[in-house]
């Protein structure tokens, strides 16, 4: 497929049906009186179970795809549906219920709260959406990251394959549709990046999560289902496993 | 020259960048300038001219001659008659209200045929020449051109307790003398004051050989006992010494708003250290050294401190001007009749403080900018460290803070150095000292201790605001130390104020028993005391209804080169009625019975505290041509005047100083007989007089009321200090907001509602608020014990018992933690308006 505005044509199956739904959406921005169109007519579909990398050179519009697709902006032209729910329908509060229930985020320098321990940051987004007892949860989720044990750490006392881990249990905490991760392997070396990789492909694998990806890595894109090469804000290339 | 520049790029310009913080910063160093530049300023003109106002158109006289209740015209004869070549001015003082406009002003009275040559009498009756050929011409009186009226016309005056119309008969230039005096001739004002044949002082002016200490001790020898002869200018001396302690502790006051700005000053230039750690390790790993990033931060706050000295001089000018009205009030009604100078905002003063603003931000930013070069290049740029690990020596720090503690009650036992309480100014500094190192300690326990119950009752926000402000502590330690010294000093004073007010109440109980109360009209002011005529007051004690009548006669001596006065009550007819309280504890008739007729007097506990005197003492009292020796036979507790009485029975002072018209009169209703009967019987016999009545509960809520003025300008220094505090606060949280930006962009990716981020901010304010009264209460109590029972005790001389104003102290410290609530408000907004994507990417 070539760079050409409108939707791509995906396989969307029952099993596979869009979690996630960019059609024809740019993004521009006003920067001193220079507008930048930082994504331009990009379509999209990502399907519930579906592991989609978008590769590209730094400021290609990957990061800016990701805030779309997570409902953190609005796009200047076009369309995002998140589960059947266009965002541009919905307020700011909203746009904060729909992420707090579908969307979990991982980042490149891991943004965990140094003040608070391993489990009160993977507990953060479900006491933010005001739920209780919210301890057990949690913790079942460090353990399926194998980091239970150091629940009562502060993150400065972990290494970064361990706080990216703690990343990961805190954006699936709430069990959300769609895992967006913006180069969570950036900070980290190859082996524990490869750790880091297999962990999420799991995450797709066995629980069914769709996962959005921006990567420089080829390692990383390999282990998608799905590869969008971006370039100057536009898809240049799809590539299907 | 480069490195001007290089500090301009790098220090100065960013500050415009963030120009809401800047000018809160600013503000505060501005006022705590300001307030010190203001009660300086007011203290200088309500002092710097205290010149008694008795003491005008004393010209170019040497010495001043005076005796209690006035001199005998035979004594000016005296001095005329000695064979020394000096010029001798008899002259009598008082104080006249002017109507209708209620002005006190002094009235002179001067021999103005006798001096006609004099320079003052020239100066006053210009023209009088051809006036004085007709004796009636001297029945007027000569207006200083302040009061606004005109030769020819006439201006009504109050004297004594009558008002009369007097002809106007020059009007003369008194703005050398402060302005509004009033002249008579000396005979027609011995007339009007009812002291024929006698003059309250001669004026003497001396060869210049011998010296003037040799002419006085020449002139003492020709004179009676009891007949003091001074250099002129004495009275202001002695004034000027009874209020240096009233002028110290205000000063002392007005540097606690100061030492909040540096407390401020400290927090900024740290946030600037942290926020420009990147920038430190670039410009060391360029080849800047640890003296210039130190020079750097420094300049950062000399910078501060230069605009807000300079801002604070232009502030302290007009605070000057209000804080002059009420230190005026509150000398006339406690201390002297004085009036107070033009402010004058000196270049002494203005280089003072401008030092005072730059050297207080300076000094504060020390020690961040001591650390910030000492870090090294590699340490400061590198990624993924947020701040400082700024080591926080709370162990050794709260250690220190209670060796501290502990040299401050130590130093609170001291007496005081020439009549100053220094060791309880320094009891107090360490008292703060120790509270600011102890502060991290405590907050960090206490947010630890707390967090999961602030979760319970807050929701999440009250975690996340107790691990913010845990996990940016020495921040969070500043904040807190500036905002409860702020409350400290607030609920010291708070707390010394209301015991002092309750003891003036409770005192009142005791010493204010009679039905009614007279006085002549005219404002009240601590050293005038108009008469009433004593035939009056017979007739009053004869009215059908009056049990008893107390006439109560004041006068203005000097004991020991300080102001006091000396009166006399008439015991033996209050005996029955009148229950005063007394240091020793003795029932109040035991001790009048020691005074009856006796040559013994009671002291009121200011002067014994001043004179070291206690019971069973003697003093020496010029009375008269004579000088007598009392017996103390006790101490009264007394807290209507600073200076202190000395109390004799009236039948000792009708010894004396024959002049037997009281300057006040107490009434006591006889039992069965109806107030206001007696009260509208009193009325019919002072008509045509101008005598006030007070009941006693009138007196009572005046005095009160008086006593709520003198405390005005505490009040006033205060508040200052508080809002210098929460302005600091705010501006501090905008900084903490900024900082902590990419948290707030995090915690919107995951879930967070605006609201929510409001209520986490808010949150911190108020923990801010609430950690700062906790430690600003108990601060304040420990420095009220220090403000009672040392400062005020050392200054003034009073007991004062301590009482609990819950009221006033439980909504002044809610005041100031909702206050603080609203300072976060702006900071909450920005955080607000914060966009997620930006502050999360930025990296």
């Amino acid at each position: 497929m070539n760079a050409a505005r409108g939707p791509a044509p995906l396989d969307v199956t029952p099993a596979k049906r869009p979690i996630a739904i960019l059609d024809n959406v740019s993004k521009e921005y006003r920067n001193e009186g220079v507008t930048v169109r930082a994504v331009d007519g990009v379509s999209l579909e990502i399907g519930a179970g579906s592991f989609v990398a978008l590769v590209g050179r730094s400021g290609c519009g990957k990061s800016t795809l990701l805030n779309l697709a997570g409902a953190m902006d609005f796009p200047t032209s076009g369309e995002v549906r998140l589960d059947g729910v266009a965002t541009s329908s919905l307020d700011d509060a909203g746009l904060t219920r729909l992420r707090r229930e579908k969307v979990g985020f991982i980042f490149q320098s891991f943004q965990l709260l140094p003040t608070l321990t391993v489990i009160e940051n993977v507990e953060l987004p479900l006491l933010l959406a005001g739920e209780k007892n919210v301890r057990d949860g949690s913790m079942l989720r460090l353990e399926w990251v194998e980091l239970d044990a150091l629940a009562g750490r502060l993150p400065h006392q972990l290494s970064g394959g361990q706080m990216q881990r703690v990343a990961i249990a805190r954006a699936l905490v709430h069990e959300p549709k769609l895992l967006l991760a913006d180069e969570p392997t950036g900070n980290l070396d190859t082996v524990t990046g490869d750790i880091i990789l297999k962990l999420l492909r799991r995450i797709v694998s066995e629980q069914g999560t769709a996962l959005l990806m921006a990567t420089h890595s080829s390692e990383a894109a390999a282990l998608s289902d799905l590869i969008v090469h971006m370039r100057d804000g536009r898809v240049s290339e799809i590539v299907k496993k | 020259m480069s490195r001007l520049v290089l500090f301009y790029r790098l220090i100065v310009r960013p500050l415009f960048r963030e120009p809401l913080r800047t000018g809160l910063t600013v503000l505060a160093v501005a006022l705590g300038v300001a307030v010190v530049l203001a009660i300086d300023l007011a203290g200088n003109a309500a002092a710097g001219s205290f010149r008694s106002s008795v003491e005008t158109l004393m010209g170019d006289s040497d010495l001043e001659v005076t005796s209690t209740g006035g001199l005998p015209d035979g004594i000016v004869g005296t001095l005329a008659t000695l064979p020394y070549p000096i010029r001798v001015r008899p002259r009598l003082q008082d104080f006249v209200t002017v109507e209708p406009s209620g002005q006190t002003v002094p009235l002179i009275g001067l021999d103005l045929i006798g001096e006609a040559t004099d320079q003052i009498v020239t100066s006053v009756s210009s023209g009088y020449e051809e006036e004085l050929k007709n004796p009636n011409d001297l029945e007027g009186v000569w207006a200083g051109s302040s009061l606004k009226v005109k030769a020819g016309s006439t201006i009504r005056l109050l004297m004594n307790d009558h008002t009369r119309e007097y002809p106007v008969r020059g009007v003369f230039d008194d703005a050398a003398e402060g302005g509004g005096i009033v002249v008579m001739d000396i005979a027609a004002a011995q007339r009007e004051l009812g002291r024929e044949g006698r003059v309250d002082s001669v004026l003497l002016k001396v060869p210049d050989k011998p010296a003037l200490g040799e002419w006085q001790k020449r002139l003492q020898a020709a004179l009676p006992a009891g007949v003091l002869t001074r250099p002129v200018g004495s009275r202001t001396a002695e004034n000027q010494r009874m209020l240096a302690a009233f002028r110290w502790n205000l000063r002392v006051l007005s540097y606690v708003a100061l030492l909040v700005g540096a407390f401020l000053i400290y927090n900024t230039i740290s946030v600037s250290v942290v926020r420009r750690r990147a920038e430190i390790g670039i410009v060391r790993a360029l080849g800047a050294s640890r003296n210039e990033v130190l020079g750097a931060f420094l300049g950062e706050a000399a910078f501060f401190g230069v605009i807000g000295a300079l801002l604070g001089c232009m502030l302290g000018r007009v605070i000057a001007t209000g804080a002059l009205k009420l230190l005026s009030a509150t000398v006339q009604a406690l201390y002297v009749s004085s009036r107070p100078g033009a402010i004058e905002l000196t270049f002494t003063s203005l280089v003072i403080a401008l030092l005072i603003g730059i050297g207080m931000s300076v000094i504060a930013a020390l020690s961040p900018a001591r650390e910030a070069g000492s870090v090294s290049p590699t340490e400061a740029m590198a990624r993924g460290q947020r701040e400082y690990a700024t080591r926080m020596h709370k162990g050794r720090d709260m250690l220190i803070a209670l060796g501290l503690a502990a040299g401050g009650v130590i130093c609170s036992v001291p007496p005081a150095i020439a009549g100053k309480p220094l060791f309880g100014y320094l009891s107090a500094i360490l008292l703060v000292a120790a509270s600011a190192l102890a502060i991290p300690a405590i907050t960090d326990g206490l947010l630890k201790f707390s967090a999961h119950t602030l979760q319970q009752f807050t929701g999440v926000e009250g975690l996340l605001a107790a691990r913010g402000l845990s996990g940016s502590l020495r921040r969070t330690s500043v904040l807190v130390a500036a905002l409860s010294t702020a409350i400290a000093m607030m609920t010291a004073i708070g707390i010394m104020v209301g015991s002092f007010r309750q003891t003036v109440i409770t005192w009142m109980d005791s010493q204010l028993q009679a039905d009614l109360y007279l006085r002549p009209a005219g404002s009240p002011a601590a050293d005038q005391h108009p008469t009433i005529p004593n035939d009056l007051a017979d007739q009053i004690a004869h009215l059908s209804g009056v049990a008893a009548l107390d006439r109560f006669r004041g006068y203005d001596i000097s004991y020991e080169g300080l102001p006091a006065t000396l009166g006399a009550a008439d015991f033996h007819a209050v005996q029955p009625f009148r229950k005063s309280a007394f240091l020793s504890g003795r029932a109040a008739n035991a001790v009048y019975r020691d005074l009856l007729g006796k040559d013994a007097v009671v002291i009121s506990e200011p002067f014994a505290n001043k004179h070291h005197l206690k019971r069973g003492d003697s003093i020496t009292l010029p009375m008269g041509e004579a000088r007598v020796q009392f017996r103390i036979v006790d101490i009264s507790f007394d807290y209507a005047s600073e200076a202190g009485y000395v109390v004799m029975d009236r039948a000792t002072m009708l010894r004396y100083l024959p002049d037997p018209n009281p300057s006040d009169l107490a009434v006591y209703v006889a039992p069965g007989a109806g107030l206001e009967t007696v009260r509208a019987e009193i009325q019919k016999a002072i008509a045509g007089h101008n005598i006030l009545i007070f009941s006693n509960r009138s007196l009572r809520m005046e005095a009160i009321r008086t006593f709520d003025r003198t405390f005005v300008i505490t009040y006033a220094l205060e508040a200052i200090s508080v809002v210098v505090a929460v302005i600091g606060i705010a501006g501090a949280l905008l900084a903490l907001v900024v900082d902590r930006r990419r948290e707030f962009g995090l915690l919107r990716f995951l879930g967070a509602a605006t609201s929510q981020i409001r209520k986490l901010i808010l949150v911190e304010a108020g923990l801010i608020g609430l950690l700062a009264n906790l430690v600003g209460f108990f601060l304040g109590l420990a420095l009220s014990f220090i403000l009672i029972y040392v400062i005020n005790k050392q200054s003034f001389g009073w007991t004062i018992q301590f009482h609990w104003p819950t009221l006033i102290l439980v909504s002044s410290l809610t005041g100031v933690f909702l206050a603080t609530i609203l300072a976060g408000l702006y900071p909450a907004q920005v955080a607000i308006r914060l966009n997620p994507i930006e502050v999360i990417h930025e990296e």
